[in-house]
């Protein structure tokens, strides 16, 4: 930093610094500048714009080359990215290759990186999810790691407060398990669902199938209207970007909210290396960002930092941030910075086909699928294993191909005429099973190894174990045993195998918690040991809890920067 | 708005943050050039022939109507290492060259019946092949412009969702 001079400084300066403009980053800057702050959002992948930056979004099937299939030099360059789903020929400008984002395994982590403005709001899955006090309560409960905190009620107005704006199409249920949220109306059952969920409720008195709770708008209220989003057209093509602001994303969200303010500085390409600690202060003053591309270094000032990077992202920023005061990272006395490393568990459950409603069929494609809520270790029901699932999958009437009777060696009219034809309805459930908090799970930074932008790189060193195994039998043989009951002919059971990361549900490695012997954040998402630096995505999370978890990283947010704003104006930061 | 308006557009938002290398580096288009097998022309309608005997023209254009062999060719080129490219041609050459054997005239050739046949005999002799050819033909024909609108009915923009509608007569099943 040759050229830092007084002028550079103020040049540099914001009221806040944002590191990450993914779910969290967008939030955070989103509260920050309607809340007066002039802010500075810090994303490490190239800029994506709203719309026009969707290149596939409007593509008809013949127009994709691949039909979804990988190149082989994009098997070559992307290893670990290609082990799963989210990466494919039209997500492929959405992610890093794995060149340029190396880390190591111990044991086995699939780790997806987006390369993109908005992070991983765009591709996410959208299931939108509260957690009670079944979550909250359950570490004390349990004996186990800390505790949270905080409890439902804590959060319970930041829930209202983001999903109003966000849109989530769900259906009231007054369950204790999983709490309502402002809804939007929800979207329909296939007729298969429908009559499985009354057989489901009927036959297992406490269990509910209810329609997923989705981030998409299946009527655009006022305050999603008001930064330019529509409804949703139903074309199940969400991960590419939707052209139409249907589902929440930064872009489609958050980022016109900030943009209205006029107080936000949006700078793509920037690496934050490092968050600078003065030992004076003792306060974080800023942030060391290496342009991507350029290679330059340069440093920001602000009076707050909010690390939303991701879990893992600002989990190695932090690790990464030494000091004479930090030796071991940025705020981590407690030793647990990295540590408790969480995920769900998933790919097990049962699917079948459905014997009747030939004569019904669907009109458009449904971006959402049914909800089975948690009901294992609740109330009298007690497991040989902590915490519970839940299931996601539903039904769906494909083309006659995959009928079981077209035989593979066919071919000509007779298999044309089956292959384009209806098939029967089918039924699945997956489960989505809550993983603990083992302090043995964890990630470090291996010094010795360093990126192309000379970041040392971060080491994965996490399993399941003994709870989630015994939880999965659960998971396939419940489902198997609801599908059957409720009629669904032909069920096979499955487990395709479950490895940390490969649910992108990474949390935990910043935890939340009251002591700072034991925890990196309080209950304000506030460092422990230095109060003008906030983490708020799923670094915080002190457990799992079983249902997707982004809804309540928005809550806490937004809750978090709240917070800051008033401790700011208090001269507390 | 074009791509490079829109990136262009960008850097104005952004009050000129991004820096020229970084607008290169946006703009650099990835292009896949992985060494492949060279396809004749002569291949290629090979390829459309077996294509279109899986799925031939009934009340619906067939396979070869649809192009398809463009999307195969495409697919084993960039999708397939050398060794899966060089397995898959050879056995569309022995295809062929089986044809010769059996009825004295190249697949192409070959009336219906007799292409039927070749392709029935493929299934027992070199099984791994056909499985291939099919499978490529059958997302190949049913993600293509008259696959997918005329075999298939698309609905690029739906607009709404019903999850439990009767079936009216002669409805076609959805292409996605």
């Amino acid at each position: 930093m040759s050229y830092l001079n007084i002028d550079a400084v103020k040049g540099n300066t914001y009221d806040a610094i944002v590191v990450g403009s993914g779910i969290t980053g967008g939030w955070a800057a989103k509260e920050l500048t309607e809340k007066g702050l002039r802010v500075l959002m810090l994303e490490k992948g190239k800029n994506l714009e709203h719309v026009t930056g969707y290149e596939n979004a409007m593509k008809d099937p013949w127009e994709s080359k691949y039909n979804g299939r990988l190149t082989v030099e994009q098997k070559e360059t992307h290893p670990k990215l290609m082990r799963d789903y989210p990466y494919n020929e039209m997500t492929e400008k959405y992610w890093f290759n794995d060149a340029d984002s190396l880390y190591k395994e111990e044991k086995r982590f699939d780790w997806y990186r987006p390369n993109i403005v908005g992070g991983k709001s765009i591709m996410w899955g959208r299931q939108s999810y509260r957690l009670s006090d079944l979550d909250f309560e359950a570490n004390l409960k349990d004996g186990i790691a800390v505790d949270w905190p905080i409890r439902y009620k804590d959060v319970a107005p930041w829930y209202s407060y983001v999903e109003k704006f966000v849109g989530i199409s769900g259906e009231k249920l007054g369950l204790p398990q999983l709490p309502d949220s402002e809804f939007l109306p929800p979207m329909d059952m296939y007729c298969v669902e429908k009559e499985v969920r009354k057989r489901i409720e009927k036959n297992y008195p406490g269990r509910v199938m209810t329609i997923g709770r989705v981030a998409n708008l299946s009527k655009a209220a006022q305050a999603q209207l008001g930064v330019g989003r529509t409804g949703c057209q139903y074309r199940n093509k969400c991960s590419l970007g939707c052209p139409y602001g249907a589902y929440f994303s930064t872009q489609s969200s958050t980022l016109p909210a900030c943009m209205k303010t006029g107080r936000l500085t949006l700078r793509p390409d920037s690496i934050v290396s490092e968050v600078l600690y003065d030992e004076n202060k003792k306060k974080a003053t800023g942030v060391r960002v290496i342009d991507s591309v350029t290679m330059q270094t340069t440093e920001y000032f602000a009076k707050v930092v909010f690390l939303c990077a991701s879990a893992l992202g600002t989990t190695a920023l932090m690790l990464n941030s030494t000091s004479n005061r930090f030796q071991n990272g940025l705020g981590n006395d407690s030793g647990e910075l990295g540590h408790n490393l969480m995920d769900h568990h998933f790919r097990v459950g049962a699917s079948g086909t459905w014997e009747g409603d030939e004569d019904t069929y669907y009109y458009g494609r449904r971006a959402n699928g049914i909800y089975v809520p948690r009901y294992r270790n609740i109330g009298s029901d007690k497991r040989d294993y902590l915490r519970g699932f839940g299931y996601q999958g539903g039904g769906g009437r494909g083309r006659g191909a995959w009928a079981s009777n077209v035989s593979e060696l066919s071919f000509g009219t007779d298999f044309k005429e089956q292959a384009s034809g209806i098939g029967p309805w089918s039924m699945g459930l997956s489960g989505f099973g809550e993983t603990l908090p083992y302090h043995e799970n964890r990630m470090y930074l291996d010094k010795n190894t360093k990126d192309k932008w000379g970041i040392p790189v971060v080491v994965f060193d996490a399993e399941l174990k003994e709870n989630e195994k015994k939880m999965r039998i659960d998971m396939m043989n419940d489902a198997k045993e609801m599908l059957e009951t409720a009629g669904v002919k032909n069920v096979r059971t499955y487990d395709r195998g479950s490895y940390l990361g490969m649910a992108i549900h990474e949390m935990g490695t910043a935890r939340m918690g009251r002591d700072p012997k034991t925890s990196v954040v309080n209950g304000n998402n506030q460092l422990h040991a230095i109060k003008n630096v906030f983490v708020t995505d799923g670094a915080c999370m002190t457990s799992a809890s079983c249902v997707n978890p982004s809804l309540t990283y928005m809550a806490l947010t937004a809750r978090a920067a709240n917070f800051a704003v008033n401790e700011l104006k208090k001269q507390n930061l | 708005m074009n791509r490079r308006d829109a990136l262009q557009h960008v850097a104005i938002l952004l009050g000129g943050v991004i820096s020229a290398p970084v607008m290169a580096g946006v703009m650099g288009e990835k292009t896949y050039t992985g060494e492949s097998l060279k396809v004749t022309l002569d291949q290629e309608s090979l390829l459309a022939e077996v294509a279109d005997i899986i799925i031939p023209t009934t009340n619906t254009p067939g396979a070869k109507a649809a192009g398809v062999e463009k999307f195969i060719v495409r697919v084993v080129r960039d999708c397939y290492t050398k060794e899966e490219q060089k397995a898959f041609y050879e056995g569309l050459s022995k295809l062929d060259a089986d044809s010769k054997t059996k009825f004295g005239k190249g697949f192409v050739d070959l009336d219906v019946t007799q292409k039927n046949e070749m392709v029935k005999q493929t299934t027992v002799d070199n099984k791994p092949f056909f499985l291939k050819m099919k499978e490529l033909t059958v997302t190949g024909y049913f993600t293509s412009e008259i696959g997918a609108t005329k075999a298939l009915e698309y609905l690029p923009i739906p607009g709404r969702f019903e999850g439990c509608v009767p079936l009216k007569p002669g409805q076609k099943a959805w292409a996605l």
